[in-house]
């Protein structure tokens, strides 16, 4: 052994005890990196929260402590009134029971549009991922181009369409019209998820004797709740916040809550409410917000695993 | 290439396979015997996987027709096929437990629940996975899924089973395990089987018949021992046996002794036996002999055929030794006991019979 470590030069450094790094890497919590990139984060953080927090603010406070002009101090004397009155009795047009009724049409339209359209998606998904029909090819590059086409561009024929078939203005048109517009990024979404599941699965239960639909909702439905997931949050989000379809399809009654909110925050008689505006907006934006919180962390794992393959 | 079996239990006849203007397979035929396991033998991409599919029913085909127990099931759905299926990855459903699985299949035929519970534990007995019914597929090793999925075949009491390439996804012992127990699987249960693999150990030790594929056409159908001994060209030569066989390019030389020669080597064929009859005709060939068929030192000289030539590699394989070495100017490799010790640049003298050779055309890569 003597006159192998003679032989190399490194010998004395190699000996156990010796100094030198040993175990994992100290890491300086203050680093400069570290620093930079903390306070990037929290300024930016600040920059997007600051807005709901003048709302939050605002929509606590009185009148007469709006006046005073300083948007940005707590309130002195904190009123739950402003929101009472943005659900219940604020006036739009000739109605006024406040949000509530816009609400409620909200709800009537959104979830019968996401049960419909993810509902049809999926089957078109598992479709067109598993059973490769003739044509199944040029079907989904039709639908896929339908994304593409801009809304404005459909607007009036769509007008035409429900008045000949006599549901103008209802909601079960406006329905029929969110199903429709949500159909190709969906199936997209389906489509991709169903690929990427191992195709030998599917052909196990074709052996076992499942056909379409029990292939679909014994097999496939039970394995895709991530995908689920993501529908219906995207679904409920875009349907809710939807404006312009709830503008043009729906008449004064059956207005959905944010075309309900537009019209109290843009009438033009009287003071301007701001605390019971910015009570409304927070009121219409609770359900998107609601639902991103509840099903955040299984969102973004839906969103991963649809996107892996195309 | 048809065998001529009475009753075949699988019979496809002229059955083709075009994707777009890919040809898969082609015309291709194969009579598979009552209770006969056939292994498909070949590289990634011959076409044996697609064949089984093609079997299966999971893939229309393009021509030909497909019986089974003499039915015409060309266009017959899968599950009327009389078949059960093994696959490579498994494919448990994974929200099912293991009974689940098992039954999934009888349920979808609205079997009786007595039938069911009876066929599943009779398939949980054979494959002794009964601890394991209530569990979920996650909570399963990879032979254990592997056995669940060999038992969802047999609960569907078929007359045909078709595995694909079942052990791959599995470690080296365990492999070796589930093999034995296919082979006991199908003593007990005397099945028709056809199994896919690129293994040429499972090939010969599970098969009747190996079925060796190369580009979508069956080169070779025959007993292992045959295909061993005899392969009809260079492709089955090379594909079977590990390590693979040696090949010397040379000249045949005809007359009442034909001789092999290449640069410095003469080898007598008179021990050789000729496909066909007559004898064969001048032409440049390829002499193929397998490492194991090299006798090595005093054993060597005891061969009809001898040769010295030097150690220039040794590859130690535990269980015996490859020796690389020169004959003829090209490297050729030798089987020798892990005993012996070796070094580079010794003198050895190899040895062998060329009863045990193959003689291929240079220009067909065809058996002579």
């Amino acid at each position: 052994m003597a006159d192998v470590a003679s032989l190399s030069p490194g010998a004395e450094a190699l000996r156990r005890g010796a100094t030198g790094p040993s175990g994992p890497k100290p890491r300086h919590v203050l680093s400069r990196r570290n620093i930079f990139l903390y306070g990037t984060l929290i300024v930016v953080a600040l920059y997007y929260l600051l807005p709901l927090y003048v709302m939050i603010v605002t929509s606590l406070k009185g009148m007469p402590e709006i006046r005073l002009g300083n948007i940005f101090s707590p309130p002195v004397e904190i009123t739950f009134e402003p929101w009472v009155k943005a659900w219940a009795t604020a006036c739009t047009g000739l109605n006024c029971d406040g949000l509530s009724r816009g609400f409620w049409n909200s709800v009537r339209i959104t979830v019968p549009s996401v049960i419909l359209s993810i509902a049809i998606a999926s089957v078109n998904g598992y479709a067109l991922a598993n059973w490769r029909f003739k044509g199944a090819d040029t079907f989904f590059i039709i639908l896929i181009v339908g994304a593409f086409i801009p809304y404005q561009v459909m607007i009036y024929p769509i007008v035409i369409i429900l008045r000949e078939i006599g549901i103008y203005g209802s909601l079960t048109g406006l329905v029929i019209v969110h199903s429709i517009f949500g159909m190709p990024i969906l199936t997209l979404l389906f489509r991709n998820y169903f690929t990427s599941m191992p195709e030998e699965l599917f052909r196990a239960a074709r052996v076992d004797g499942a056909g379409f639909w029990g292939i679909y909702l014994r097999i496939m439905l039970p394995m895709s709740l991530p995908i689920f997931v993501v529908a219906i949050i995207l679904q409920v989000t875009g349907i809710w916040n939807d404006f312009l379809f709830g503008v043009v399809y729906t008449r004064p009654d059956t207005y959905p809550m944010t075309v309900q909110l537009n019209n109290i925050v843009n009438s033009v008689q009287g003071v301007k409410e701001y605390n019971v505006n910015m009570a409304a907006t927070i009121l219409t934006g609770l359900v998107p917000l609601i639902v991103y919180f509840v099903s955040g962390k299984l969102f973004v794992r839906g969103i991963a695993a649809g996107a892996v393959k195309g | 290439m048809a065998a001529d079996i009475a009753n075949p239990s699988v019979s496809i006849q002229d059955l083709s396979l075009n994707f777009g203007a890919v040809s898969v397979l082609q015309t291709l035929n194969l009579d598979v015997a009552e209770g006969e396991f056939i292994v498909l033998l070949g590289p990634s991409g011959c076409g044996k996987s697609t064949l089984l599919n093609c079997i299966a029913g999971l893939l229309d085909i393009s021509d030909g027709r497909i019986f089974i127990k003499g039915k015409n099931v060309t266009w017959e759905e899968p599950k009327d096929r009389g078949i059960g299926m093994v696959f490579q990855s498994y494919a448990l459903y994974p929200q099912m437990t293991v009974e689940k699985n098992l039954s999934f299949g009888l349920r979808v035929a609205g079997v009786p629940k007595e039938e069911i519970a009876k066929r599943i534990a009779r398939a949980a007995e054979i494959l002794q996975i009964e601890p394991l019914l209530q569990r979920k597929p996650s909570a399963l090793s990879g032979g254990q899924r592997q056995r669940v999925a060999i038992g969802r075949a047999l609960v569907r009491d078929v007359d045909v089973f078709l595995f694909d390439e079942p052990l791959s996804n599995l470690d080296a012992k365990l492999r070796s395990e589930l093999r034995v127990e296919i082979k006991l699987l199908h003593r007990r249960l005397q099945n028709t089987m056809i199994y896919v693999t690129h293994d040429q150990i499972e090939a010969m030790t599970l098969a009747d018949r190996i079925a060796v594929m190369r580009g979508g056409v069956i080169q070779q159908l025959d007993a292992p021992q045959t295909i061993y001994n005899r392969p009809v060209n260079r492709f089955v030569a090379g594909f079977l046996g590990s390590p693979a066989m040696n090949f010397l390019k040379g000249e045949l030389e005809a007359g009442a002794v034909p001789v092999f020669k290449a640069d410095g080597v003469s080898v007598s064929l008179g021990r050789y036996q000729f496909d066909g009859d007559g004898g064969p005709a001048a032409k440049p060939c390829i002499f193929g002999i397998r490492p194991e068929h090299i006798a090595f030192g005093d054993a060597a000289q005891a061969m009809p055929f001898t040769a010295e030539s030097t150690v220039e590699i040794v590859d130690p394989m535990g269980s015996d030794t490859l020796v690389w070495t020169k004959l003829g100017g090209q490297i050729i490799s030798v089987r020798v006991e892990a005993d012996k010790t070796l070094r580079n640049g010794d003198a050895i003298r190899i040895g062998f019979d060329p009863a045990r050779a193959s003689l291929f055309d240079a220009q067909t890569d065809n058996r002579l």
